[in-house]
């Protein structure tokens, strides 16, 4: 029992010395010019989703650009929701930035009470966005989108989409797609991206309304038929745009970087400036567009215009959804 | 195989010091409950970017299992799964630690984990491509059927107390239904506060309902945590060897099991562990000794669990379908490094893949020593703390972990209104594991139903895609066999041998205790809960009249099941003869009530001050007055000082790893 109490002493005053250096480090970064020390880049959802890929490509590249490190933290919870209602109590000093993302935070606060509106956040800059597309295995007999439709017309309900969750950006692609082509599909919400995706492989849906990068990482097993970005996608030269196909479909899930509201507006800016400049890089910029992102370069200047467009647009289509107007 | 070249690429010092490490702090992080393996290896991520990417890659996977291994501890030595993955741990791996078997427990904890690990990484070495198409071949039908499968566990778990282990598994499968629906988008049972929006989370739940009723009957008597028998020094490994040796099919067949699920995407290691423990209790020639000690529990969930790491890799390196949460981070670094996912990736990029691969192997063998070097270090630390510093440590580390998780509070009130729940309704024989695996298949066995409706719906081929589907047969066929199994043991026992001891689940009774006199008294306490849980269930019912048809129909369904086996269970009890007056209690008189409330209320106090006070100042105030409740004797002022420098320190470390290491955001409030 002696020699256990001697090395919990011993281990006691290790830990102790630990604590006064780690405290005093922590004191030490202050008042310089921003940024000065290393940005906590704070992610609503869990790891290993697409915004945290998202981010770890931005982390890649943000010491390069930025001058500083950045961490990403996880605050999973409520689909976003509880990070979102939070932000405004965190310290606005440029220090922590928050992922936030399109529809999500336009539909929660209207569907439900959610702890935030959507105009308590501060979007200073939104970088890229992911288009929807359907796509169907590569056996499929649905060689063009023509066929798909055909198909839908002649036994309405039969078609079953996959795609990623409830009134999600998939969602209400497949309610706008139903109404341009004057067809009746049945949508089908898996619990991510992932399960989505394995359902149109696994020929548990006849296809699925997916993000544009799928068709990157399942390359050669699906077959993409429409993607709904402005134009087509440099990974995708084979792959026709819903619009030159004639339904007037552009939008996907958006990505986007929110700052506490007490935030400065020259911090605002500074914070917006670092991640135009991460979009910018070369590389960066290689890699994104190869894994199917469309990159965006809406700057805090830019949001007030967009935000509000946006939010014309998902509140016409929330009705369809059937989404409560509180 | 012509790629053990790549196993010499393996071996290289850094990527051997990156294995070993990885494994170590996997090891301990996993051992700590509520710090996932999914948040192990998000931490390490960035580390990975400056390294090669096999390098980056085995320091990755290292940690990863040993972080799925290193929950066994937790669930062994406290009760408390440190995650899903090692729910079915506790059955009988705390059971044998309360007799004094810990050391032995973890030891073969190890074992099983070594094997299970090895056969779910050859696998992966040598049978990934074709092995990867079995994710595909499970839909939304065979994901609901396996989840059945593995609620039909609750039957096995409950024999003798049949009513009340399906009753509680109807209260997890409604509280699963909390929150905000991924099909259907329904808010449900939320009772419009934000803080239900995201659902009881599950791990923290885990927390609450197997770990809370172990620290409030901790501090009732003064009788030590865990028995100490002379050996508790030994590893046992001879002797865990000479079990796992008898063992070996229990073993083959775990590992196959755990491989297989975790393959697929939508299952995970806590189906994993549930169904391997099913299948080892249906095989074994003692089925009645599960539940209350028996090394072949242990034995196939641990390595069900850690074969699920292996298996997870084969969808995400061939498919690029990450089969569980840390492999979807892991896909992540592969896809920031440049590399491109898919079957090609075996042949132009084989170079990574296979020393990768091997990396693997390496670490799962460094589990071996690693893991009997730090198991017999947290056993011995287990036993040897005095109970007025293991108290307030678990009680710390519980707050903490499901903390973490999210770093939310509320999970963190969940955890402790669970737990006392869980404790109360422990009392009066409905025990918690029904009730978790309720919660943790719930929302697996809805989406899975209201998706395969959907479809069927859609195809006018209802029946066919529930039924009809070649796999979901043959898990329909299983989950039968496992529902009845109990009362075919029962009716062949009452033949050939005595009546079968009852399995009281995780509620350690001594069973040689002539308890089991076969005269049933009418159990009051459980009519007055049958009656709450039948308000419960019509409550619920109510309630779903504003949800859409696919929000509802399950809801529906288990809050009239709820109603029904209530109804049931009152009609069994009324039937019974009134117990006589309570006899001789002096085993019981020696607990003490006090103690009890009080650290149920000192912990209520803490888990609610500490948003607005602060996670350092309350935990330390709160650890010290754990300390004085579970303290049986005078401190001397020489014990006092001690465990006072042991509070700031423990509670300072944690603080420091949390907020500087894990990167979390702890609550500083007024304080700090």
């Amino acid at each position: 029992m002696r020699t256990t109490r001697f090395r919990q002493c011993l281990a006691t005053a290790a830990l102790g010395t630990a604590l006064a250096a780690g405290l005093a480090m922590s004191g030490a970064a202050n008042a310089q010019a921003y940024p000065s020390k290393t940005i906590n880049y704070i992610l609503p959802f869990n790891a290993g989703g697409e915004s945290d890929l998202s981010a770890r490509f931005q982390q890649a590249v943000f010491k390069k650009v930025a001058g500083v490190e950045t961490v990403i933290q996880y605050m999973a919870g409520a689909g976003g929701a509880q990070a979102w209602s939070q932000l405004n109590s965190m310290p606005g000093d440029g220090y922590t930035i928050m992922g936030i993302n399109l529809p999500h935070t336009v539909l929660q606060p209207m569907q439900k009470d959610v702890g935030y509106k959507t105009d308590d956040l501060t979007p200073v800059n939104y970088f890229h966005y992911t288009p929807d597309a359907i796509f169907v295995h590569a056996d499929s007999p649905f060689k063009t989108l023509k066929d798909l439709i055909d198909f839908a017309k002649k036994s309405p309900g039969m078609l079953t989409f996959s795609g990623s969750g409830s009134n999600s950006s998939n969602n209400l692609a497949q309610v706008r797609f139903d109404e341009l082509a004057g067809i009746k599909t049945t949508y089908i919400p898996f619990s991510g991206t992932a399960p989505a995706v394995t359902a149109i492989l696994g020929k548990q849906t006849l296809a699925g309304f997916n993000y544009a990068p799928s068709g990157i990482s399942h390359a050669g097993k699906m077959r993409m038929l429409a993607v709904a970005s402005e134009k087509r996608m440099p990974a995708f030269p084979d792959v026709p745009t819903f619009r030159e196909l004639g339904f007037d479909l552009v939008g996907g899930a958006y990505r986007g970087l929110s700052v506490p509201k007490s935030t400065p507006e020259d911090i605002r800016q500074k914070v917006s400036d670092i991640i135009s400049g991460i979009n910018a890089d070369a590389g960066f910029r290689k890699k994104m567009e190869d894994g199917g992102f469309v990159l965006t370069d809406v700057g805090y200047k830019e949001m007030p215009a967009f935000v509000a467009a946006k939010k014309k647009e998902y509140t016409a289509l929330a009705d369809k959804l059937g989404i409560k107007k509180q | 195989m012509g790629n053990l070249s790549y196993l010499i690429d393996a071996l290289t010092p850094f990527n051997m010091v990156l294995a070993l490490g990885g494994v170590v702090l996997g090891t301990i992080i996993g051992a700590l409950p509520g710090l996932s393996a999914t948040m192990a290896v998000a931490i390490l991520v960035p580390f990975t970017f400056g390294m090669s990417p096999a390098s980056g890659l085995i320091a990755l996977g290292a940690i990863y299992t040993g972080a799925i291994y290193g929950g066994s501890f937790a669930a062994i030595l406290v009760n408390t799964p440190g995650t899903p993955s090692s729910i079915a741990t506790t059955f009988d791996g705390y059971p044998m630690a309360k007799r004094g078997d810990g050391g032995l427990a973890v030891t073969l904890a190890t074992i099983a984990s070594v094997v299970g690990g090895l056969v779910g990484a050859i696998s992966l070495l040598v049978l990934a491509p074709p092995l990867a198409n079995i994710a595909l071949l499970f839909g939304p039908s065979e994901y609901f059927w396996l989840a059945i499968f593995g609620l039909t566990l609750i039957s096995a778990l409950s024999v003798g107390n049949t009513v009340k282990g399906l009753i509680g598994g109807c209260l997890g499968l409604l509280l699963s239904t909390v929150g905000v629906a991924i099909v259907g988008g329904d808010v449900r049972y939320t009772m419009n506060s934000q803080i239900l929006l995201g659902g009881i989370d599950i791990t923290s739940a885990l927390i609450g309902l197997y770990c809370v009723p172990v620290l409030i009957d901790l501090v009732a008597t003064r009788a030590p945590h865990l028995s100490i028998v002379e050996d508790t020094r030994g590893y046992r490994l001879l002797e865990a060897l000479r079990i796992s040796w008898a063992s070996k099919f229990n073993l083959i067949r775990s590992s196959a099991i755990g491989t297989a699920v975790g393959i697929l995407p939508g299952a995970g290691g806590s189906i994993a562990g549930l169904i391997a423990y099913s299948e080892a209790r249906r095989s074994s020639r003692h089925p009645e000794r599960f539940g209350t000690g028996e090394p072949d529990g242990v034995i196939a969930t641990e390595s069900s669990n850690n074969a699920t790491v292996g298996g997870g890799f084969i969808p995400t390196l061939v498919l690029g379908i990450p089969g569980t949460p840390p492999d979807a981070i892991i896909l992540g670094a592969l896809l920031v490094q440049g590399i491109k996912i898919g079957p090609s990736l075996f042949n132009e990029q084989g170079g990574i893949v296979y020393t990768f691969m091997f990396g693997l192997l390496i670490a799962t063998v460094l589990m071996l020593p690693v893991g009997l070097l730090l198991g017999r270090y947290a056993y011995t630390s287990i036993v040897k703390i005095p109970k007025s510093l293991l108290v307030p440590t678990v009680a710390f580390l519980t707050i903490l972990g499901s903390f973490a998780i999210h770093s939310n509070v509320h999970d963190m009130q969940m955890m402790f209104v669970l737990g006392v729940m869980a404790w109360i309704l422990q009392r009066y024989g409905f025990a918690p594991s029904p009730i978790v695996l309720g919660l943790v298949l719930g929302s697996i066995a809805e989406m899975g139903f209201v998706q395969t409706y959907m479809i069927g719906n859609a195809t006018n081929a209802l029946a066919g895609m529930f039924f009809g589907r070649p796999i979901s047969a043959v898990i329909i066929v299983f989950a039968a066999l496992t529902l009845c199994y109990p009362l075919i043991t029962a009716m062949l026992g009452r033949r050939n041998k005595p009546a079968p001891v009852e399995a009281t689940d995780t509620v350690v009774k001594v069973v040689t205790t002539d308890k089991a006199k076969r005269t049933k008294f009418r159990d009051v306490p459980a009519i007055l809960f049958s009656l709450l849980f039948i308000g419960l269930g019509v409550a619920a019912y109510t309630q779903t009249k504003d949800m859409s048809a696919m929000g509802k129909v399950f809801p529906t369904t288990i809050a009239a099941l709820l109603v029904i086996l209530s109804g049931l269970l009152i009609s069994f009890q009324i039937g019974r003869p009134a117990a006589p007056a309570k006899k001789d209690l002096s085993g019981e008189a020696k607990e003490s009530t006090w103690r009890r409330v009080s650290i149920i209320v000192a912990m209520g106090v803490w888990v609610l001050l500490l948003p607005s006070i602060g996670f350092f100042a309350t935990s330390l105030v709160a650890f010290l007055v754990l300390v004085g409740i579970a303290s049986f004797d005078r401190l001397s002022p020489r014990e006092m000082a001690i465990h006072g420098v042991a509070a700031v320190a423990i509670v300072g470390a944690f603080q420091l790893l949390m907020d500087n290491v894990l990167g979390l955001r702890m609550p500083t409030g007024l304080l700090f």
